[in-house]
């Protein structure tokens, strides 16, 4: 049995060339090098993104180190070591040293770098601006050493020209190393190599990523999680997305021996029939060598894909973040502002637009150390790469500043613009095809459908917030009445008694008038072995309640919790569970304990609580059933409902007393101010 | 609802640490009873007070002043601010006992810092302990100083001949003329100043003077004016405090002297005349003893601003915002104050007293003063 070619052997295999360089040395501005603060940064993100591709491709933890070091000057050195397979030797200078040569060129999948030309580029700026050559040290696992490569750029040629070359002992099992002096301007703040990296560790949480600065400050982003996004799957080319280049090209290049089997194999979402009606219609004979297709046959075979009836392109390809890494990763990177709130990240179906597979995916993170009295922060990513440049050119922040965020508890000028508050706002875009403003791949372009998609997904998200607003305007509420029925009522009574020289009488009937609500609290408790969620359901209202109590958690939280008392029923695809509470005395309570196993990530956010039975007035920590839920309640439940309502519509004709304190707070003038 | 205090107080002779007086705090255990009785009935406790607002100003003709109106709120035990004046009103009694016991006295400001003890009960700001005293003062028809709490600041000076009698802190009575026996600073006036405290001996002054500004105290002083024109210089520093006010008030009623006062010409000097003559707001509840109903207003007025050609500031915002709030305040509410008011804003300029030293240091007693006061048929 042959050795299996190992993965750096298996992208050189698919290493195609194409010739652009002198091209590009004249219009270096549309690869992100216009300017020196730019230059350092696009430099920095096609080494890192490179690095973290390598180490994703090969199932590796990826581990990287950008040192920034200053030279003299203007002149900086950048070394980014990542922890991928390496790149064997003889790949090494076209990797390097050629624009537009990469493994991808031709591939149906989601990744960092699309085309290619991004560390190419930054070797070509390097010779340029210092006419130094870069230096390249990579080491494949099967070999003992490494190799060390210096490298410059023949923009006539567009090929590599290797100045030196050794072989070293590196203490590491494979890597990569680049390191490239160029001409440059550290800043900090926006647009700032640190911005970029933090950017990339959140959406990146398994990535650890190391950022040591010019002036020696050292930056570690540890990773949150050690499970590897599922890899990206590879898919065909699907013929809605076509065009006469690339079709002329995949035709040219195919090996299948006839045009039908072309386009049942080599396009995605042709059957066998459809392949069938293609020839038909085109009237060309499906033996005919796909190569032979050419000219006027071509477009003809191109209008009838476009027009025919395929199935949808597959989304598989697709790698998005997911919900629950953009929660980790923005709690990994944001923790020490110790934000109020982490909304549940919303992570749209995947779409279509022509022939590409896209998907949309929202995180807000609300209060804390966020800044309130600015403009919320914006954190732009396309396939899990941040997004420094043109934000105001770009269709994520059009989408941002089109949503009417005044709704959802933000400040908003007239209801459109950038929302402000102490708010961030994480969108990333993942596709096979990101249409981007310019090749700089800086911002996103306008397009229908992501725009769509871009809208659907950040009004989830700001649902969640305003849920998230007014429960804590509750609890703000609640905290209050707390704080008389359990610290000052007691004192208060305690003092009148002794004034007058009695006992103190029991305070039930005063408690319950002052809070008069159901309260719901959720606590975690972990412990090593597992998590306890104890649920106190608390009646604090003058009158015995008989209440139904819905829980609605994810799925998966569901499946792995085991609840004492047991639900009275359970819907597990909606992850709902619901019991009938036993009758509550006015102070009384009820205990029900969700366990769940050890390590679990359980949170009291990942609980929505729901009652049946009383009012939405009379309700803390929980909201009323919901009318979709089209459960059956029991007879009990829906007469106490109905006295409940009766209740909270005779309650309002109370005696409307002025408030002394607030009257005197507010009413009185003070001759002094 | 006049403050017991007044007549009563003459008998007392051990001052300074004299005793709360029986009977003084005899409403806050009718308060804890009501607040028992209600805890037992299961209702959430509360008190009734009458609202000292703005809105519930009443004017009594028979005093000529401002009082507390008929209007109550309620504090509950509903509300956390509510329910934690009505426990703070308890810690407050018993801080005032412990104080009788151990025949101490305490400042407000100590009061305030004496309340860190007090757990949640504690004052989150002065205001807050002075309201709450200040609202003990209505329930018991009081004075602070009956719960032997006084005001850190003593009232402000005077200067001129007035001849009076002090008995001061180790019980001495001194006699001293305000004009002969004093400092350049004039006498200050201790916080307490009732009869038991100060009895007037005699004076030749034919009319006070209260002024808004020390500089101003000064030059009238440095000019003599209180000679020349026979007058008795009171400094109000500012809006004048408890004792100032009360200090004016026995000098009107006892010596039969007219009062005028001379401020700056913007809306919080008219504010400070409205508390010397009708009763401030905060203590409506003691205007009838506070409050100097035959005051009058001199000046800076809007009109002087233009008919002196004084030098003046713009009105700011916050200043035009006061003149519209003082027209709907009920004391304003005559056509003298409507108009002098309405001129204010239409010129939209304020002056200071001080400004009328654009014509020199003697301009304001050799022709100001002397215009205004025969125009007012004084001096």
């Amino acid at each position: 049995m042959p050795p299996r070619p190992t993965i750096a052997q298996q992208l050189a295999a698919k290493q195609r060339e194409i010739s652009v360089a002198e091209f590009f040395e004249r219009n270096r501005q549309i690869l992100g090098f216009d300017n020196l603060q730019r230059a350092l940064l696009t430099t920095v993100k096609e080494a890192v993104d490179n690095g973290l591709d390598a180490a994703e491709e090969a199932s590796i933890l990826p581990e990287l180190t950008v040192e920034i070091e200053k030279r003299k000057d203007d002149r900086f050195r950048v070394a980014v070591s990542d922890n991928g397979p390496g790149i064997l030797r003889r790949e090494i200078p076209n990797v390097f040293g050629k624009l537009l040569y990469g493994s991808r060129f031709y591939s149906h999948r989601q990744a960092r770098g699309q085309q290619g030309i991004g560390i190419s580029a930054a070797v070509l700026y390097a010779n340029l601006t210092t006419a130094r050559p870069t230096r390249i040290t990579s080491k494949v696992e099967e070999e003992d050493t490494a190799h060390v490569l210096d490298i410059f750029l023949d923009t006539q040629r567009n090929q590599p020209r290797v100045d030196s070359e050794d072989v070293v002992l590196w203490d590491r099992p494979h890597g990569t190393r680049v390191e490239i002096e160029l001409k440059a301007r550290y800043l900090r703040g926006r647009q700032s190599p640190f911005e970029y990296l933090r950017g990339t560790a959140i959406v990146n949480p398994h990535a650890r990523i190391v950022l040591v600065e010019p002036d020696g400050t050292r930056v570690t982003f540890e990773r949150a999680t050690t499970d590897l996004p599922p890899p990206a799957k590879e898919t065909l080319p699907h013929p809605y997305g076509l065009e006469l280049g690339e079709l002329g090209s995949l035709l040219k290049a195919s090996r299948r021996p006839t045009l039908g089997e072309f386009l049942a194999k080599d396009l995605q979402g042709v059957s066998a029939r459809a392949a069938k009606e293609l020839l038909e219609r085109t009237g060309l004979a499906a033996g005919a060598k796909p190569a032979s297709v050419q000219g006027e046959a071509q477009e003809r075979l191109l209008t009838a894909l476009h027009e025919a009836p395929l199935v949808s392109p597959s989304s598989d390809c697709l790698s998005p973040i997911g919900a629950l890494l953009i929660k980790r990763g923005l709690r990994n990177v944001l923790g020490e502002l110790r934000p109020e709130f982490f909304a549940p990240p919303v992570s749209r179906p995947p779409k279509v637009r022509g022939g590409f597979p896209f998907m949309v995916e929202v995180g807000l993170v609300y209060g804390g150390g966020l800044p309130s009295d600015q403009p919320v922060q914006i954190l732009r990513f396309a396939n899990r790469v941040p997004l420094l440049f043109q934000q105001g050119a770009c269709a994520i922040t059009n989408a941002i500043a089109s949503v009417d965020w005044r709704r959802y508890g933000l400040d908003q000028k007239g209801g459109t613009g950038i929302p402000s508050g102490p708010a961030l706002l994480l969108v990333h875009v993942a596709s096979t095809k990101v249409p981007f403003t310019s090749e700089a791949k800086e911002a996103i372009a306008e397009d229908p459908e992501i725009d769509k998609e871009l809208t659907l997904a950040l009004q989830a998200a700001a649902r969640h917030l305003r849920t998230h607003l007014s429960r804590k305007g509750r609890r703000e509420f609640a905290s209050d009445k707390f704080a008389i029925i359990q610290r000052i009522l007691p004192k208060l009574a305690e003092r009148a008694s002794r004034m007058v020289a009695k006992p103190v009488p029991d305070l039930t009937p005063v408690i319950t008038r002052i809070m008069d609500v159901v309260n719901v609290e959720t606590r975690v408790n972990p412990g090593p072995d597992g998590i306890r969620v104890p649920v106190e359901i608390t009646n604090f209202t003058p009158r015995p309640r008989v209440l139904e109590l819905f829980a609605e958690v994810p799925p998966e939280l569901l499946a792995a919790a085991r609840f004492d008392p047991a639900p009275d029923g359970t819907e597990p695809a909606l992850g709902r569970a619901w019991w009938t509470l036993p009758k509550l005395l006015p102070n009384a309570r009820t205990t029900l304990t969700a366990s769940f196993p050890p390590k679990s990530e359980v949170e009291a956010n990942d609980f929505d609580w729901y009652v049946a039975g009383i009012d939405e007035a009379h309700l803390l920590g929980a909201d009323p059933l919901p009318g979709d839920w089209e459960v059956r309640l029991p007879r009990t439940i829906v007469e106490a409902a109905e006295v409940a309502a009766q209740e909270s519509a005779t309650s309002g004709a109370t005696e409307e007393e002025v408030d002394y304190d607030a009257a005197e707070a507010s009413g009185g003038v003070r001759e002094e101010d | 609802m006049p403050p017991k205090r007044a007549g009563a107080s003459a008998k007392r002779t051990d001052e300074p640490a004299a005793p709360v007086r029986a009977d003084a705090l005899t409403p806050t255990v009718d308060l804890a009873r009501q607040i028992y009785d209600q805890l037992r009935r299961g209702e959430i406790p509360r008190m009734r007070l009458p609202l000292r607002t703005k809105q519930n100003l009443a004017f009594q003709s028979r005093d000529g002043v401002w009082r507390l109106g008929k209007a109550m709120g309620t504090r509950s035990a509903r509300k956390l601010d509510g329910a934690l004046m009505l426990l703070r009103t308890f810690c407050v009694v018993d801080f005032i006992n412990e104080m009788a016991a151990d025949q101490k006295t305490s400042t407000l400001r100590e009061l305030y810092y004496i309340s860190e003890g007090w757990d949640d009960a504690k004052f989150h700001s002065e205001d807050e302990s002075n309201l709450l005293i200040e609202d003990l003062e209505v329930m018991c028809e009081r004075l602070r100083e009956d719960f032997r709490l006084h005001p850190e600041e003593n009232g402000a000076s005077v200067i001129g001949d007035l001849t009076l009698k002090e008995k001061n802190r180790k019980g001495l009575v001194k006699r001293f003329n305000c004009r002969d026996d004093v400092g350049d600073g004039g006498y200050a006036l201790p916080f307490n100043v009732e009869k038991e405290k100060i009895e007037f001996v005699g004076t030749n002054a034919k009319f006070v003077i209260a002024i808004e500004c020390g500089g101003m105290v000064d030059r009238l002083a440095e000019n003599g004016f209180d000679e020349k024109h026979d007058a008795l210089l009171v400094h109000l520093k500012g809006q004048p405090a408890r004792s100032t006010r009360r200090f004016l008030r026995r000098i009107s009623d006892e010596l039969k002297l007219p009062v005028v006062v001379f401020t700056d010409g913007d809306p919080w000097s008219f504010r400070i005349f409205a508390s010397v003559a009708y009763g401030a707001i905060k203590t409506a509840h003691l205007s009838s003893y506070l409050a100097t109903p035959a005051a009058e207003f001199l000046g800076v007025t809007a009109s002087d601003i233009e008919n002196y050609d004084l030098p003046s500031d713009k009105l700011s915002e916050q200043d035009v915002r006061a003149l519209q709030t003082e027209l709907t305040d009920p004391r304003f509410a005559t056509a003298e104050w409507r108009a002098e008011i309405e001129l204010m804003l239409r010129n939209g300029k304020k002056a200071e007293q001080q400004s009328l030293a654009k014509y020199g240091l003697n301009y304001v007693t050799d022709r100001y003063l002397p215009e205004k006061l025969a125009s007012m048929g004084i001096g």
